[in-house]
């Protein structure tokens, strides 16, 4: 039977029930068009114009004007560099996820509330832990400062106003702040991995580095290659921690991001037009790496069947 | 594949949503939002209230401001409408947050479907014009009434086409501010030191002088925790500078001159040297807690203090400290007056407005009825949100309530009135980012002046350096400035 014989069969009521089909598929659909394909298609037009969002936008219509001189604008690249190197934290994340997570899948007392403790983080408001992780950064009165000052006597550095050290601190804050979801992540992982290869690996003589090199690290690839493009992806995002931390780009502009000065760009100082034209770069990017990655991972990439 | 596609494309789309949304700072009140200006406390979200009258006509007023004067302003709208409710139908009084409210101003424009009355800031006067968005004032509103308020926020909203300060009038001002200078008594009784002549300002000597004799070491641990003065972010730093005569631009606003600016060097140097001589906290210290802090924690002899800031610094709770106005210190380069800079927001009448004529009326009102004046600026009410737009009233009844205590208040309050007056010894303008598109050309001047603090540039050097990418800067706004007739 083919579909087209078997529309042309329909009855009332499954004909009722497709119309109402199409209504469902309609709501997504049309809220896919008002909310992210218009939008999209905008900010890509705005992106070829000087609007301000007071002049007219169509008068103002420069072509590729924005993007010749984001190439040529030294802040760009700074915030662009910046923004690589905040993803020092990714790998850090990963391995702090993954030996942590193993921790946590042995028998041990509490490891719920342990678990529910390294959660905490990623369900708090991020402007709230921005806030707080401020304070222990603090130069005079920061929390780590005071601690460096008990260990060793000496005064800790300036870690919100020194152009190194405020990335330290960055990866610091983000590497905690992510920490939580890759422990849960990595702990399913490690709960979906049968008991009986290990069980075969011991038989076969292999200690622990070997069985964690050969079975558990390869067979959590899936879920290291999902938190890799997640935190890619983020990592391109970082706005907030900036803002709130170092409200003013950091000393010399050190610590702002790509997405900090699109906004300074486009809310602060009025250029939308400029400041759309970094997004539509920012969204390719992060198109070109997450390619790269989905092409990449048969390559790494390994499941159980 | 499908599903690859499909993660990629949902991976685009997540780097595509920093795209959407939109707002400006084109209204911003200057400097309002410096460090230390409780400009959030009391703000809530938006809410709309509706007054009704017997006639025909609508009026949509949309503003921001503070919880505390919302009622006062609610009040005198109702007022309003009963004094015309043979002509209204119905004012809707829509009030929001400074952040909201330039979001929604801007899908205002886009759309093309503009509030009678809305807020236009000194600085977006020319675009407001340029794009004909708000209506020349000269027929709706009589000489008198403008001529009730200070004379700069006569001048500062009006445009000739090509200049502001002069031609028609489009706006009648909310409020008028200055950032002005304040001591702290009580650590000056301490050090045995005369308090500042109001009538006097120290020049940048005297009051490096004053600043080294109020910098101790109080508790003996070898550290300095008393401090002359604390220097509240760029808008702290630049009433040293006019006061040298500095300006950052040509008079037409198209050229950036620092490099060879001699009066700008001296300024300069004065100022990252009360750093460098230790009589300010030290770049780190501030970074550790802001000058903002430190003096309300009694730790500096002087600090900036806006208009707005008066009823905190009077507030014993906030400040347990005796204190009074002063001027800015004088460099010796300038015309020898004390100068600072001035903000300003004003009330404006949309160009499509369809009652134009009742619409300019109601703005006359908010701006300068005499009870709504006395009750925001504490004559009345005992809490002074500004300064009253009439001067008559600000050197009349408001120096009375002043004076027989009724309004909390320093008595130097002439060092404001002769910065907004101007005087043998005061004077204040707005800033020359007010002028300009955006104050994107300031920022790297700004964010290098801590590196001459912390002795990584000389001044020489800085300045050479930075005035590429302030013209640079400038030349972008200029461009966007120009776009409004493209």
């Amino acid at each position: 039977m083919t579909g087209k014989k078997s529309k042309t069969q329909l009855s009332a009521m499954a004909k009722r029930e497709e119309r109402w089909a199409w209504l469902f598929i309609a709501a997504p659909f049309i809220g896919f068009l008002c909310f992210m394909a218009y939008p999209i298609i905008f900010a890509i037009i705005v992106s070829l114009s000087r609007w301000t969002g007071i002049n007219s936008l169509w008068g103002n219509i420069v072509g590729f004007r924005n993007y010749i001189e984001i190439f040529q604008d030294a802040k760009f690249w700074k915030s662009m560099l910046t923004t690589i190197i905040y993803m020092i934290g990714i790998p850090i994340g990963m391995i702090l996820g993954v030996t942590i997570a193993m921790g946590l899948n042995r028998k041990i007392p509490g490891r719920r509330v342990l678990t529910t403790m390294y959660y905490v983080p990623v369900v708090s408001s991020l402007v709230a832990v921005s806030i707080l992780w401020a304070w222990v950064f603090n130069y005079d009165y920061g929390l780590l400062n005071t601690l460096i000052k008990f260990l060793t006597g000496a005064h800790g550095p300036n870690w919100l106003a020194d152009e190194v050290m405020v990335k330290v601190a960055m990866i610091i804050f983000m590497t905690w702040k992510g920490l939580g979801s890759s422990i849960i992540l990595y702990l399913a992982g490690l709960q979906n991995i049968p008991r009986d290869y290990y069980e075969a690996a011991e038989i076969d003589g292999a200690g622990s580095w070997a069985k964690f090199a050969n079975i558990t690290w390869p067979l959590l690839s899936p879920v290291t290659f999902y938190i890799l493009i997640t935190s890619l992806i983020g990592g391109f995002q970082v706005f907030v921690e900036v803002q709130v931390m170092a409200s003013n780009g950091g000393k010399n502009y050190s610590a702002a991001t790509v997405v900090f000065y699109l906004y300074e760009k486009a809310f602060k100082n009025g250029q939308l037009g400029y400041g759309s034209a970094i997004a539509v770069i920012l969204a390719i990017i992060i198109f070109i790496i997450t390619a790269i990655n989905f092409h990449g991972q048969n390559k790494w990439v390994k499941t159980i069947d | 594949m499908k599903k690859k596609l499909l993660a990629m494309t949902m991976a685009m789309l997540m780097g595509a949503v920093a795209v959407t949304g939109c707002s400006t700072t084109t209204v911003e009140e200057s400097g309002e939002t410096a460090e230390g200006t409780p400009s959030e406390e009391g703000e809530d979200e938006t809410t709309t209230d509706s007054f009704t009258g017997n006639g025909d006509k609508t009026l949509n007023v949309f503003l921001y401001m503070q919880e505390h004067e919302k009622e006062i302003y609610k009040d005198l709208v109702a007022e309003f409408v009963d004094e015309h409710k043979d002509e209204i139908k119905e004012v809707v009084f829509e009030i929001t947050t400074q952040d909201e409210y330039n979001t929604k101003m801007i899908a205002n424009m886009t759309a093309n479907d503009l509030p009678d009355v809305f807020y236009v800031g000194p600085s977006a006067v020319r675009s407001y014009v340029d794009n004909g968005y708000v209506l020349a004032l000269d027929d709706y509103v009589d000489a008198d009434t403008v001529g009730k308020v200070w004379g700069t926020t006569q001048e500062i909203y009006r445009y000739d086409g090509s200049n502001v300060g002069s031609g028609s009038l489009y706006a009648l001002p909310k409020d008028l501010s200055c950032f002005a200078f304040a001591y702290n008594k009580d650590l000056f009784d301490e050090a045995g030191l005369d308090y500042p002549d109001p009538e006097n300002p120290y020049t940048y000597d005297e009051f490096m002088e004053v600043c080294k004799a109020l910098t101790k070491d109080k508790d003996g641990d070898g550290e300095v925790d008393q401090w002359g003065v604390a220097n509240a972010n760029q808008f702290g730093m630049t009433p040293y500078l006019y006061s040298n005569g500095v300006k950052f631009l040509s008079d037409d606003m198209t050229k950036v001159n620092v490099a060879n600016n001699d009066q700008l060097k001296e300024a300069l140097t004065f100022y990252t040297d009360l750093t460098i001589e230790g009589v300010t906290p030290t770049v780190d210290q501030d970074a550790a807690l802001g000058g903002y802090q430190r003096w309300l924690d009694g730790q500096i002899g002087f600090y900036a203090c806006g208009t707005w800031d008066v009823a905190a610094f009077m507030d014993d709770a906030t400040f347990p400290y005796e204190w009074d106005l002063c001027g800015w210190p004088v460099g010796p380069s300038g015309d020898g007056k004390s100068h600072t800079w001035m903000g300003s927001v004003g009330y404006c009448v949309s160009a499509n407005s369809e009652n134009p004529d009742l619409a300019a009326q109601l703005i006359a009102k908010l701006s300068t009825d005499e009870n709504g004046q006395k009750a925001v600026s504490g004559i009345t009410t005992g809490n002074s949100i500004q300064l009253p737009n009439i001067v008559d009233l600000a050197y009349g009844e408001f120096k009375d309530a002043v004076a027989d205590g009724t309004l909390p208040f320093p008595s130097n309050m002439d060092v404001i009135f002769g910065y907004f007056d101007g005087n043998d010894h005061y004077e204040a303008a707005l800033q020359e980012t007010d002028y300009t598109y955006n104050a994107e050309w300031f920022d790297p001047f700004w964010q290098g002046v801590s590196n001459i603090q912390s002795g990584d540039i000389t001044v020489e050097e800085f300045l050479q350096e930075v005035e590429p990418e302030m013209q640079s800067a400038l030349d972008n706004a200029i461009e966007l400035q120009n776009s409004a007739t493209n």
